[in-house]
């Protein structure tokens, strides 16, 4: 390790400068550049850092190692078309809660080497890639979800000329300071036909990729293919206000797993994934409507998730080793309350036991933005904006039974439903110092089948309103309730931020499960802390509780256990 | 390990500044290709590339609030504003109905792969990138209600 930091450490120091080897075609009236090529040296850092402590009303000791720290150090060094580069990583006394447990200590998480000119750009070591939507291929970073799928290979992509892209790939992917024991091979093809059709207003596109996946099976004759084969097209088109895409996936089949997470080779099915997407908009209007079917396409670099020792969690509950890419299609809500029940997309199959078997999920978000302008009898003086925003997902109708497990999906139609969540938002700015929003939430969270526990439903209200003393000073009040008819009941809440400039801000907020029918939970989950910006500079400080349950960013989420204490984050790019 | 570390970041300290935009392409929101490095290069014009997310409050915010001045800025300054969206497919397809729902007018670029947000380091958004004559003239991270008057001011030192 240390005899290869060293060489780059002492290229830092040293600033190299060499003479006209690129040549750069300008336009007329662009910035002419010194045709010199000069080494660039560019990246970040980011600290996370958990100092937990005991917490006696709510009866929380803190964890062994109090003291926690996640950091990362992203170092890359450019120079022409060459590009090298690494993350260093450091978690310390041990990575945060509840992260992937194979996140211990320090040492090199990615490195790579890159050549990048006009038609070709190759590289070796790790990177990041994804195919399509992403349903049968992403390799990806998620530092405040643990995630980090990079694989580790070689990737050659080829531009024959502006409208093609073909890309080749083999790896194997990132679990940990390790990685996975699955070889990944990869093919994705995108083609541009607008220019060569002549459109002005319009555009088509089109693509197909594959992706297989070779994991040995220690048995003679095995029942499956030891490489899984996926394959999956797409096309995307559009015409002035309007647009469509459609994608297609397919899974070869493959073992499933069982309720205990090891595999069952009596149970062997196909998977497949259709995602159809639809929009119109122009100015002042937008409509969007997204259908996705998935059945069967849990896609993993091993077929068995590996146990951590606990025998509750696997490499599943930390989103490591997945393949594909297959979010939940709702959408992101900031309010505090609005995050207590959110949804994870189904993608796989899971049969918890005879009275819950689920094969994948089906269903369908829509969302509309409007615009009322100024000067319009609902626009006012500045206008008035509008977000309306649906989504419901649900099981795969059919037959299933659980032993010897075996199920039978039809494509159309509904199954159990998991999660329903309609929304509107309103934002309208009063004068000029006065900007309010509302926002009404109808949810309903199937937690019997989701996670264990009572299936709820919820409506929750926010309200919010800034207020600008100065162009740059302001604050923020947001006052927040939900009403829910089962599991923890009901929950209130409110936050104050105060903008002082533009580079220090502070807040307070605090929920309260005022209406759980066990008294000792009605307990406030208070938080306050400032942050400090500058430049490519930012220092968060927080001190508070931390409720257990999900914390989900894009649609993919991780479990947190509760906690309380400090936490101070510091991120920088350079 | 933790010394290793400590010491990368007093060398880096040391380094100087970013001062060219990567050599990156990204495809915009109605399918065309652009080099951030070599498409937004017109002489002395100001290009304001702010990274946002659909899902990003703040983000949206900024966007809103750059777009109530936008045209009287223009008359002023020789500038642009680059929107740069991070959203993955997961939020991707609510790009486009909602910049036209906001009336926004900028160009809008998509970094599905995060490549360009990568390559500059950026932790979270929102993120501004200015660039004049192809060089990295000033940045800033995050955005506080009235944010953008201070960018403007910024803007016009430029």
């Amino acid at each position: 390790m240390k005899k290869l930091l060293f060489p780059i450490l002492a290229l830092t120091s040293g600033s190299l400068f060499a003479q006209e080897t690129d040549t750069i075609t300008q336009q007329t009236d662009s910035v002419y550049v010194p045709e010199k090529t000069e080494l660039r040296v560019y990246g970040g850092f980011e600290s996370n850092v958990q100092w937990y402590l005991n917490d006696k009303e709510r009866n929380l000791q803190h964890p062994e190692d109090p003291l926690r720290s996640n950091n990362y150090y992203l170092l890359n060094y450019n120079y022409g078309r060459w590009t090298g580069g690494m993350q260093l990583e450091v978690y310390e006394k041990n990575a945060l809660l509840n992260y992937n447990p194979g996140f211990k200590g320090g040492g090199l998480g990615i490195y790579y080497l890159n050549y990048k000119s006009d038609r070709i750009d190759a590289t070796i070591g790790h990177f990041y890639e994804q195919f399509g939507s992403g349903l049968l291929l992403r390799a990806w970073e998620d530092r405040a979800l643990g995630i980090n799928t990079a694989l580790r290979g070689a990737r050659i992509i080829f531009r024959p000329s502006d409208n093609i892209r073909l890309t080749a790939l083999y790896g194997r992917q990132r679990t940990g300071f390790n990685v996975a024991h699955g070889d990944i091979y990869g093919f994705d093809s995108d083609f541009s036909l607008s220019s060569l059709l002549g459109f002005e207003t319009s555009d088509l596109s089109f693509g197909a990729s594959y992706v297989g996946r070779y994991e040995k099976i220690d048995m003679p004759d095995p029942p499956v293919n030891e490489l899984t084969n996926t394959f999956a097209g797409r096309i995307s088109f559009s015409h002035n206000s309007f647009y469509a895409s459609g994608e297609y996936n397919y899974k070869q089949k493959d073992v499933l797993l069982n309720a205990l997470n090891t595999l069952n080779y009596n149970f062997i099915k196909p998977g497949s994934a259709l995602l159809l997407n639809f929009g119109y908009t122009k100015e002042g209007l937008g409509i969007d409507l997204t259908l996705r079917r998935m059945e069967n396409m849990g896609f993993l670099s091993e077929r068995t998730p590996t146990s951590v020792g606990d025998n509750i969690s696997t490499s599943l509950n930390f989103n490591d080793k997945i393949i594909n890419f297959t979010p939940a299609l709702t959408k992101q809500h900031h309010s505090n309350l609005a995050n207590i029940y959110v949804y994870q997309a189904q993608s796989r199959v899971s049969f918890v036991d005879p009275t819950i078997m689920m094969s994948g999920e089906t269903g369908g978000q829509i969302d509309v933005f409007y615009d009322f302008a100024k000067g319009t009898t609902l626009g006012g003086k500045y206008g008035t904006k509008i977000a309306l925003n649906a989504s419901s997902w649900y099981n795969l109708p059919g037959q299933y039974r659980f032993n010897p497990s075996e199920y039978d999906t039809n494509f159309f139609g509904v199954g159990k439903n998991y999660f329903t969540d309609v929304n509107a938002e309103i934002k309208k700015r009063l004068s000029e110092s006065w900007l309010t929003a509302f926002y009404y939430i109808r949810q309903y969270y199937n937690k019997e089948w989701l996670q264990g526990g009572e299936a709820v439903k919820t409506h929750i209200v926010t309200a919010e309103a800034t207020y600008n003393f100065s162009p740059s000073k302001s604050i923020r009040f947001e006052g927040e309730h939900m009403f829910a008819d089962a599991d923890f009941k009901n929950w209130a809440g409110g936050t104050v931020e105060l903008n002082l400039n533009d580079k220090y801000s502070i807040y307070v907020w605090d929920i309260v499960n005022y209406g759980n029918d066990d008294k000792n939970r009605r307990v406030h989950y208070y938080n306050f802390g400032g942050a400090y910006r500058i430049g490519a500079t930012r220092v968060a400080m927080n001190y508070g509780r931390q409720r257990g349950g999900l914390v989900c960013v894009g649609g993919v989420c991780r479990f947190v256990p509760e906690s309380t204490g400090f936490s101070l984050s510091v991120s920088t790019a350079f | 390990m933790k010394r290793i570390f400590l010491l990368f970041l007093l060398v880096s300290a040391a380094t100087y500044a970013q001062k060219e935009m990567p050599n990156v392409s990204l495809k915009s929101d109605g399918n065309k290709t652009f080099n951030v490095k070599n498409d937004f290069a017109k002489k002395d014009k100001i290009y304001v590339f702010t990274f946002w997310a659909t899902w990003c409050v703040p983000c949206i915010n900024e966007l809103d609030a750059i777009n109530e001045h936008y045209a009287d800025w223009s008359k002023e300054i020789d500038m642009e504003v680059v929107a740069v969206s991070i959203d993955d497919t997961r939020t991707q397809k609510r790009v486009k109905p909602l910049l036209n729902g906001k009336k926004w007018p900028y160009t809008i670029l998509l970094d599905t792969n995060q490549d360009l947000k990568r390559a500059l380091g950026i932790a979270n958004v929102p993120y501004t990138v200015v660039v004049k004559n192809k060089k990295v003239v000033y940045v800033h991270n995050g955005y506080s209600q009235g944010a953008e008057k201070e960018l403007y001011n910024k803007l016009k030192q430029l």
